[in-house]
C-alpha cells in the first residue's frame, strides 16, 4: 500500500491547504474585519444552504444524472413554507413534512420523465426547474413573503453552539448522512456503478432505473431541506434568490470532487469546497470589491474545478 | 480510358509486418476489368491488412500497386483512394442512420459538392437519376434508419460505385472493395445484393467481394484469391473449382492443440436446458449443457452463436425461449440479469470495458459488486473483510495487482479478465457463460483462465463458451456446437473437437454434418 505517500495525501487535502492560504492572506490583509469569529460564524452559518444543495447535487451526480432544478426545488419549497406558513397560518411542525414531500415529488417527476422517455435528465431537469420557478413566482405574485413564525428562525439561525448558527450543524449533520451512505452502505456502491459503469452494473444485477429515480427523490428531498431552512435564515422567502446558488453547487460539486476523495463526488469534498469557495468571495468583498466577485470566483472555480480533475485522470492514463 | 490488357488492380509482392509479426508476405493479387473477385481466408489470414493497405491505413513494408497500368505510389494518402479509382465499403456500411438518402449520398463529397452552398435541388435530382440508374427504390429524402438493412447495403454500394466514377482521375469505372457486407443479410437479400453487383459489373466495374461464406464467393464470383497465415495460397477460377479445395485452401493443415479435457462428456444427466430459443440472430434453438461440461459455441461471423449468452443471462431480452436449471423453470423473454444471478447464471461478456469492469472503480468494489447488490451487510459495509475477500480473489485468480484499493484500468486485459473471472466465479455459479473469454489477451493469461475454468467445471459448473477460437475450444471444450444463420449446423463430441474438424465443419457445407 503506497496511499499514504506524500504526493497522495497532498491531493487530497490540497483544497483544505489552499483554503487555509486564502484564509491566512485575507487575515494578513484586513486582520481586523476578516479574521474575527464572528464574521467566520456568519460565513458559517449562512452558508449552509449551499452546502446542503451541493450535498443534494452529489447524489445524483454519483449517478451519472444531473439535477439542474435543484435550487428551483429549494426557492419553491422555501416559498411554499412562507405562505402556508404566514399567509394560510398553518403550524410550521406541519409545514415542513409537506415542504418536504413537495421536494421528493419533484424528483420523482424527474425520475419518471428521465427513464420513462429516456430524455437526458440535464433537459428534463433544467425544464422541470424553469417550470418550478414559475410557479413559484405565481403563488407569490412575485413578492418577497415575510412573518414566519419566529421558531423556524430560532431553529435556524438564532441559536447557536459554540457560537456558529445551529443550521451550520444540520449541513454537517447532512454530510456525515451522505457520506455514510455513499461510502459505507450497499446502496452507495450501486450509485457508483450506476454512474461509472451502468451496463456492468445493471448486469450484474443493479436495478439500475430504481437507483436513479432514488438518487433524484433524494436531491429533490435535499433541495426542500435547503429549502426550509433558507426561508428559517430570514424569516422570509423570496422568489429569485435561491436561483443563484445552482451554479455555486455544481461549483462546489466539482470542486469537492477534487479532493478528500479525488475523483469521485463526495460529500466532504463538498463540505470544504463550499467553505473555500465562500471564504473567498468574503475576503474579497472585504477587501471592498463588488458583486461581480461572485460571478468571476463560482464560474472560474467550476472551469478549474473540471479542468483538474480532467488532468488528474489523464495522467492516471497516461501512467498505465 | 481503360488501356485494354492492363488488370483494374495489380499487388505485386505486398509485405507488411507488425512488431516483428508478418501480417502479409510476398502477397499477390490481380482483379481484371469488369470482374468480381473474391478474397477469402480466416481470421488472422492478413485479409484485413491487405484491405487496409488498399484504402491507405498501413504503409506496407514492400510491394507494388498498379491501377490500370499505372503504377500508384503506397502508401496511399488516406481520403484520396476514390481519385485512383478504389472504392470501399465495410460491413459497418459508413452510414448515417438520422441522415437522409440524400444527405448521406453527398456526405464527404467535398470535390463535387461546394462546401458553402449545396444546391439542393439540382443534388436530389441527381440522386434520384442515381438510384434510378442502379434500380434502386428508395427516394433522396427517406432517412436511412427506414431503409431495410439490403437497401442500406446497396445504398452504400451505390455510393461508393457513384465516387469512384465521379472522382477516378482516368475515367475507368474504377473498383470496389466490398469488406463482409453480407453477414446479417437473410438469403433473399444476398440475392438481392448480388442482381446490383452483377449490374456493376456489366457496366465495367471491378469489384473484390471479401466474404467469410464459402458459397456467397462461389456463386458470386468470377475468380477467388485465398489468404492464409499472411500468405496467397492461390487464385481459383470460381467456376471450375470446387467447394472442396477452396476450403482446403482457407484451412490448411493445422497442428493439433493440447487437450485440457478428456474426450468423454460428463455423463450427468442435463440439468441444464434451453428451449426454443429465439431472438437476435436465432430461431427456435434447443441447448442441453450438463455439469461439468464445457460446452463450446462457435461458427463464423454473422451465425448467431454470439447471442446465446446475452440471451440466456438476461442481458437481452430473447423473443422466445425457456431455461430449466436445476429443476427451476425460466421464461426468457422476462428474464432479467437479478433472476439469472439468483437461478446461479454468470455472464462475462466479451466488451470487458463497458460490460465487465468500471475501470475507475477499484478491483475491491468490482469484485464485490455482487455482494452490494445481493444485500449482505446491506447498511454497514464491511470495508476491512471487503478488501480481505479480495485479496484473496486476488491471489487464488494470479491476478497481477498491487491491492484492491488501485484503480482497474491499471490492470494489463488478462489481469482484468481473472479479477472478473474471480468476481464471477466466488458467487459458485451452477451455469458460466462466456462470450470471447481470452479475447486481447497473452497466452500466459489464456491458460490461468482455462485452469480456473477447468477447476469450476470439476466442481460440478456447467459451462458455455462462444468464441470465435477454434484452437481454445479443442483445448478446453468437451462439446462444440457450430452455428450457421442462427442454427445449429454441426455438433461435435470427444475426439472430434479438434480445430481441424471445426474448420471443416464452419466452412463446409450443411449436409456434410447430418450428426446434428
Amino acid at each position: 500500500m503506497r496511499s499514504s505517500s506524500l504526493g497522495v495525501q497532498l491531493e487530497r487535502f490540497g483544497l483544505v491547504i489552499v483554503w487555509l492560504a486564502v484564509i491566512a492572506l485575507f487575515g494578513a490583509l484586513r486582520p481586523d474585519t476578516f479574521l474575527t469569529w464572528s464574521n467566520f460564524s456568519s460565513i458559517f452559518g449562512s452558508e449552509a444552504v449551499l452546502v446542503i444543495v451541493t450535498l443534494g447535487l452529489i447524489i445524483p451526480l454519483t449517478a451519472g444524472d444531473f439535477d439542474l432544478s435543484i435550487a428551483q426545488t429549494l426557492t419553491f419549497v422555501s416559498m411554499l413554507t412562507a405562505i402556508l406558513n404566514a399567509r394560510l397560518g398553518v403550524p410550521i411542525e406541519y409545514v415542513i413534512p409537506i415542504g418536504l414531500l413537495a421536494g421528493a415529488l419533484v424528483g420523482v417527476v424527474n425520475g419518471a420523465i428521465t427513464l420513462f422517455f429516456r430524455v437526458h435528465s440535464l433537459i428534463v431537469t433544467l425544464g422541470v426547474g424553469t417550470f418550478l420557478h414559475g410557479i413559484t413566482l405565481w403563488m407569490s405574485d412575485s413578492q418577497t413573503i415575510s412573518g414566519v413564525e419566529r421558531a423556524l428562525m430560532n431553529y435556524v439561525i438564532i441559536y447557536r453552539i459554540f457560537g456558529i448558527p445551529v443550521s451550520f450543524y444540520y449541513a454537517i449533520a447532512l454530510a456525515a448522512l451522505v457520506w455514510y451512505v455513499l461510502s459505507y452502505t450497499a446502496f452507495g456502491q450501486q450509485l457508483l456503478f450506476t454512474g461509472r459503469g451502468r451496463e456492468i452494473g445493471r448486469l450484474t444485477g443493479v436495478a439500475v432505473g430504481r437507483v436513479r429515480l432514488a438518487a433524484f427523490v433524494a436531491s429533490g428531498v435535499m433541495g426542500a431541506i435547503a429549502g426550509v431552512i433558507y426561508t428559517g435564515t430570514t424569516g422570509s422567502a423570496n422568489p429569485t434568490s435561491g436561483t443563484t446558488l445552482l451554479l455555486p453547487a455544481f461549483a462546489a460539486a466539482f470542486l469537492g470532487a477534487t479532493c478528500i476523495k479525488p475523483g469521485r463526488f463526495n460529500a466532504w469534498g463538498s463540505v470544504v469546497a463550499v467553505y473555500f469557495l465562500v471564504t473567498g468571495i468574503n475576503g474579497l468583498s472585504v477587501l471592498g470589491f463588488r458583486t461581480f466577485v461572485h460571478d468571476l470566483f463560482y464560474g472560474g472555480a467550476l472551469v478549474v474545478a473540471v479542468m483538474v480533475s480532467q488532468l488528474v485522470s489523464g495522467r492516471k492514463e497516461r501512467a498505465l | 480510358m481503360t488501356q485494354s490488357g492492363h488488370p483494374r488492380l495489380a499487388i505485386k509482392g505486398l509485405t507488411k509486418s507488425f512488431g516483428g509479426v508478418r501480417a502479409l508476405s510476398r502477397a499477390d493479387l490481380t482483379v481484371m476489368p469488369g470482374e468480381i473477385h473474391g478474397l477469402l481466408g480466416k481470421n488472422g489470414s492478413g485479409k484485413s491488412t491487405l484491405i487496409k493497405v488498399l484504402s491507405g491505413f498501413h504503409k506496407p513494408d514492400e510491394g507494388t500497386l498498379e491501377v490500370d497500368g499505372r503504377p500508384v505510389a503506397l502508401p496511399i494518402p488516406l481520403g484520396r483512394s476514390e481519385t485512383i479509382g478504389l472504392s470501399f465499403v465495410h460491413q459497418n456500411l459508413g452510414l448515417l442512420p438520422e441522415a437522409t438518402v440524400l444527405e448521406n449520398l453527398i456526405a464527404g463529397d467535398h470535390e463535387r459538392v461546394r462546401s458553402w452552398l449545396i444546391n439542393w435541388g439540382a443534388e436530389a435530382a441527381r440522386a434520384r437519376r442515381l438510384l434510378a440508374e442502379h434500380r434502386l427504390d428508395v427516394d433522396p429524402s427517406w432517412p436511412v434508419e427506414n431503409l431495410s438493412p439490403v437497401k442500406r447495403a446497396q445504398l452504400a454500394i451505390v455510393r461508393a460505385a457513384d465516387r469512384v466514377s465521379a472522382h477516378n482521375a482516368h475515367g475507368s469505372p474504377g473498383l470496389l472493395v466490398l469488406d463482409e457486407p453480407t453477414p446479417f443479410l437473410p438469403i433473399e437479400d444476398v440475392r438481392e445484393l448480388f442482381s446490383l453487383m452483377r449490374r456493376l459489373r456489366q457496366s465495367g466495374v471491378s469489384i473484390v467481394f471479401v466474404s467469410h461464406d464459402i458459397d456467397e464467393v462461389m456463386e458470386i464470383t468470377d475468380r477467388a484469391t485465398v489468404l492464409r497465415d499472411g500468405e496467397v495460397i492461390g487464385a481459383f477460377d470460381t467456376a471450375a473449382t470446387d467447394r472442396a479445395s477452396i476450403v482446403e485452401a482457407i484451412v490448411g493443415r493445422s497442428l493439433t492443440q493440447e487437450r485440457l479435457v478428456g474426450d468423454a462428456a460428463p455423463q450427468a444427466a442435463a440439468a441444464i436446458s434451453v428451449r426454443r430459443l429465439g431472438g437476435g440472430l436465432l430461431t427456435d434453438l434447443d441447448i442441453d449443457v450438463a455439469p461439468g461440461e464445457i460446452l463450446g459455441l462457435t461458427g463464423l461471423i454473422g451465425s448467431g452463436y454470439d447471442d446465446v449468452s446475452y440471451l440466456i443471462s438476461g442481458a437481452r431480452p430473447a423473443m422466445s425461449g425457456e431455461l430449466a436449471i436445476g429443476g427451476d423453470r425460466f421464461d426468457l423473454t422476462d428474464f432479467s440479469p437479478v433472476a439469472a444471478i439468483a437461478a446461479g447464471v454468470a455472464f462475462i461478456p466479451a466488451d470487458r470495458q463497458r460490460q465487465g469492469l468500471a475501470l475507475e472503480l477499484t478491483l475491491a468494489e468490482n469484485a464485490m459488486l455482487p455482494d452490494a447488490v445481493s444485500g449482505r451487510g446491506r447498511w454497514r459495509l464491511d470495508h476491512k473483510g471487503r478488501g480481505a475477500a479480495t485479496a484473496q480473489l486476488i491471489e487464488r485468480y494470479v491476478v497481477k495487482a498491487r491491492s484492491p484499493d488501485q484503480a482497474a484500468s491499471e490492470l494489463s486485459g488478462g489481469n482484468q479478465q481473472k479479477l472478473l473471472l474471480g468476481k464471477w466465479l466466488r458467487l459458485a455459479p451452477r451455469l458460466i457463460l462466456l462470450d470471447e473469454p481470452t479475447q486481447g489477451i497473452d497466452v500466459g493469461a489464456r491458460r490461468e483462465i482455462y485452469d480456473r475454468l477447468l477447476e469450476a467445471c470439476a466442481s460440478g459448473a456447467a459451462i458455455i463458451c462462444a468464441t470465435s477460437e477454434f484452437e481454445q475450444l479443442e483445448m478446453i471444450a468437451h462439446r462444440v456446437l457450430v452455428f450457421e444463420r442462427g442454427r445449429i449446423k454441426a455438433e461435435l463430441r470427444g475426439g472430434d473437437v479438434r480445430k481441424s474438424m471445426i474448420e471443416q465443419a464452419c466452412y463446409g457445407e450443411a449436409r456434410d454434418h447430418a450428426f446434428v
